[in-house]
């Protein structure tokens, strides 16, 4: 499927008109109808799971795991706590964007739902530019929508264009009032020369590392710490922004980072890929996963598992990763080493994820340190931020209002 | 007699057995291959980490080259240091030679066979910087080289970093008018500013010239599909499809592979485009996840065993990607960005990282 400019303004002006039954229409009942579109999407891609997991090139157990987490956190109640908290942050009589265009990114098909959900249940209607590799979820997401109510549904919809298109680029910002855009840096930097004066969420690229305090492998929980790490790993074979690239581990002489890396392939990401595989790997990926375990190898420790590495190294220089479930372990001295190597990354950095002992002080060094913007959050639940959890440091509804509200939002 | 200098007869030998186009026996070569391996990995830490997966010796990863040095023998002894041009990464890759010998014989054995099969020497005009200009490049190093072995006159059409168009069509003409065939070699960057350069000039070369071009753009000029660059180039030149050769080198290896065409044409046969491997080096797509050659014509990524690199590593794991045919192989490059990598890959290159 490819639209030409005269479709994208053509949906657009459609998207736009039905956006005014949306915003007559309670909040409340928006949350309800997109609580409801969830629940059909839901069943929706386990009818389609092998055609999703061709499109995305996770495997089907993947494919389903993901929908089934992104989706649990479009509740009723969640979607009224996240208006009440909008409610707080924003100036009342703020008025929500006529439209908004979002451009998706196809590392993680299912980021699109809170691109999409935050904006409709705040009254803005959303033209999305599907990702080219990816339109079958957008597309479930549409008929989803629509099959929950009429309102919601005529309030969405796509286009899909390949994204070196200037053309339709131009249409897709001019007919929006602002572009929240997923994607490279190189997506962002493009799109940001081309959308003057609209305001443009950027998405941009971002790591995410893990961090394990000592405490932690004396701690009876220790197993299901190394499997909840395992799993952030493996969701979305280790794709997306919030996915630990590094694993920071404080070395006792109870716990070394070589018999953290054992337990993590043995304990965690073997049995881990058993229940959710991995994706087949692409050439050129799996060429650059035979240069970064090599060059593990050679200046530290790789240790292989089926499907998956762990390498043991320094914490700096950072080597990262090709992701597709190979992940450095790095031994550091205690969080301030930890933090130290994290500061380099700088605002990269999205998330990350600790044990449970450590979580309180790692949140309180993420909080005073002037150069990260990160958010931490427990091992297990890095790959599956619930609706309101901030993007890129700020409120998941920034951007979303028109100007008196850019001036109170933080 | 050194286990080094005894390894290094047995490379010679090699090389030339298949000079004297007597068959060179493949067990004798994967011998070698696990012999040097063995000695490599005492005397190179780095490559003395690699565990062996399988029944093959390691492979060691190009990238290493960009972050060690990579020697069987000390710094003092480097007679040679090839590097990469990279414009692409800020580090670039080393390759430490005490001894060319086995470069050089490797180079020439290769070049003979399938850039001059048909010609004992011929005018030469190369669109590189003499290697004066550019010591540390292997590629600029072999091209002198070829000019000595293979050329009766050259010209270096690259001056000061950049083509003296006047100059190649100057040369190019009198070939023309004097119907002497000439070999016009050069990187696929530099027949890309040729073909920008050169407007309505065309050439009409005599019968038994040919081209070889090399190499990727790494940034250096505007990207060309290379069935374009072929056609472009044919036409410019006035040269049949088969007699521009494509060579296949890098700056960790110490052998040449070339396209088959020319040769294919020498000996009267037909087949598709694809890399002529020299009986000393072997070239296998592997497969990513447990480094083993695949299977039959399935693509994989190249490990390229080159016993002509003697003081460094024979066993390399490059990141191209490859296909076994029959009698050769087929290079398909990197295509980067043609899959999902997730955030981390921007955010790599944004850190400056791998």
């Amino acid at each position: 499927m490819t639209d030409d400019a005269s479709v994208v303004r053509a949906r657009a002006a459609t998207v736009k008109e039905a956006a005014v039954a949306l915003r007559s229409s309670r909040i409340e009942g928006r949350a309800h109808w997109l609580a409801n579109a969830a629940r059909a999407l839901d069943e929706a891609v386990r009818r389609g799971h092998r055609e999703l997991s061709d499109a995305t090139g996770l495997s089907v157990a993947m494919v389903d795991w993901a929908t089934r987490t992104t989706l649990s956190t479009v509740r009723e109640d969640a979607l009224q706590a996240l208006v009440r908290n909008a409610r707080r942050d924003i100036d009342g009589t703020a008025d929500p964007l006529a439209l908004l265009s979002v451009i998706l990114a196809g590392n993680v098909f299912t980021a699109s739902v809170r691109g999409i959900v935050v904006p409709l249940l705040l009254g803005v209607p959303v033209l999305v530019k599907a990702s080219s590799r990816d339109t079958v979820f957008p597309m479930m997401f549409r008929a989803a929508l629509r099959s929950a109510d009429s309102r919601l549904g005529a309030s969405m919809d796509l286009v899909a264009f390949p994204g070196s298109d200037v053309e339709c680029n131009a249409a897709l910002v001019e007919v929006a009032e602002a572009v929240s855009v997923y994607g490279s840096d190189e997506t962002v930097a493009a799109l940001t020369s081309q959308v003057g004066d609209t305001p443009l969420i950027a998405h941009g690229h971002g790591v995410s590392v893990a961090y394990c305090g000592a405490g932690a492998s004396a701690d009876a929980r220790f197993t299901s710490t190394i499997e909840n790490l395992a799993l952030d790993i493996c969701a979305y074979d280790q794709r997306g922004c919030l996915s630990p690239q590094l694993v920071y581990v404080e070395e006792t002489s109870s716990q070394t980072a070589a018999a953290f890396a054992r337990r993590l392939i043995d304990e965690g990401l073997d049995p881990t890929g058993r229940t959710l595989p991995r994706g087949p790997l692409p050439g050129s990926v799996g060429a650059a996963q035979a240069q970064w375990r090599g060059m593990a190898e050679v200046e530290g420790a790789l240790l292989v598992g089926d499907h998956c590495s762990v390498s043991i190294r320094a914490p700096q220089p950072i080597r990262w990763s090709p992701a597709y479930r190979n992940v450095a372990v790095c031994p550091v001295r205690g969080l301030d080493e930890a933090v130290q190597a994290m500061e380099s990354i700088g605002s990269h950095l999205k998330c990350v994820g600790t044990d449970a002992g450590s979580l309180p002080e790692v949140r309180a060094r993420l909080a005073e340190s002037p150069t990260l913007n990160a958010y931490a959050c427990p091992l297990g639940e890095m790959q599956t931020p619930s609706l309101d959890a901030p993007a890129d440091g700020l409120p998941i509804w920034h951007g979303l209002f028109r100007t008196s509200m850019f001036g109170k939002t933080r | 007699m050194s286990a080094r200098a005894e390894l290094k007869v047995r490379i010679k030998a090699q090389i030339a057995t298949f000079e004297a186009a007597e068959p060179v026996d493949i067990s004798v070569r994967d011998q070698l291959i696990e012999d040097l391996a063995t000695w490599q990995a005492t005397r190179i830490p780095e490559y003395g980490r690699l565990r062996q997966r399988g029944a093959w010796p390691p492979a060691l990863p190009t990238d290493v080259f960009r972050f060690r040095r990579i020697a069987a023998h000390p710094k003092e002894q480097d007679l040679r240091v090839f590097r990469s041009s990279g414009t692409t990464s800020s580090e670039r890759s080393i390759h430490v030679y005490s001894d060319l010998e086995l470069y050089d014989a490797a180079a020439r054995a290769a070049a003979r066979h399938m850039l001059f099969p048909d010609a004992e020497r011929t005018r030469l005009v190369i669109l590189a910087p003499h290697e004066d200009e550019a010591p540390d490049s292997s590629l600029e190093y072999m091209l002198a080289r070829f000019a000595e072995w293979f050329g009766t006159e050259t010209t270096w059409i690259w001056r000061s970093g950049a083509l003296d168009l006047e100059l190649l069509t100057d040369r190019l003409r009198e070939a023309e008018q004097s119907a002497t065939p000439v070999a016009v070699l050069g990187t696929s960057f530099a027949f890309v500013h040729a073909e920008d350069g050169l407007g309505q000039r065309r050439f009409k070369l005599a019968p038994g010239s040919r081209v070889m071009q090399t190499g990727g753009y790494k940034g250096r000029s505007r990207e060309v599909d290379p069935d374009v660059l072929l056609d472009a180039i044919g036409a410019r030149y006035g040269i049949p499809a088969p007699r521009i050769i494509n060579e296949f080198g890098a700056t960790e290896l110490s052998s040449q592979m070339y396209g088959t065409t020319l040769r294919d044409e020498v000996d009267g046969r037909s087949g598709p485009r694809r890399l002529w491997v020299p009986p000393w080096v072997r070239a296998t797509p592997v497969d990513p996840d447990t480094l083993q050659p695949v299977a039959g014509g399935e693509v994989g990524i190249l490990r390229i065993d080159d016993t002509a690199n003697l003081d460094s590593v024979c066993c390399i794991q490059t990141a191209d990607l490859a296909q076994r045919l029959a009698d050769g192989i087929v290079v398909l490059g990197r295509a980067p960005g043609a899959t999902p990598r997730g955030c981390s890959l921007a955010a790599d290159q944004a850190l400056g990282g791998l």
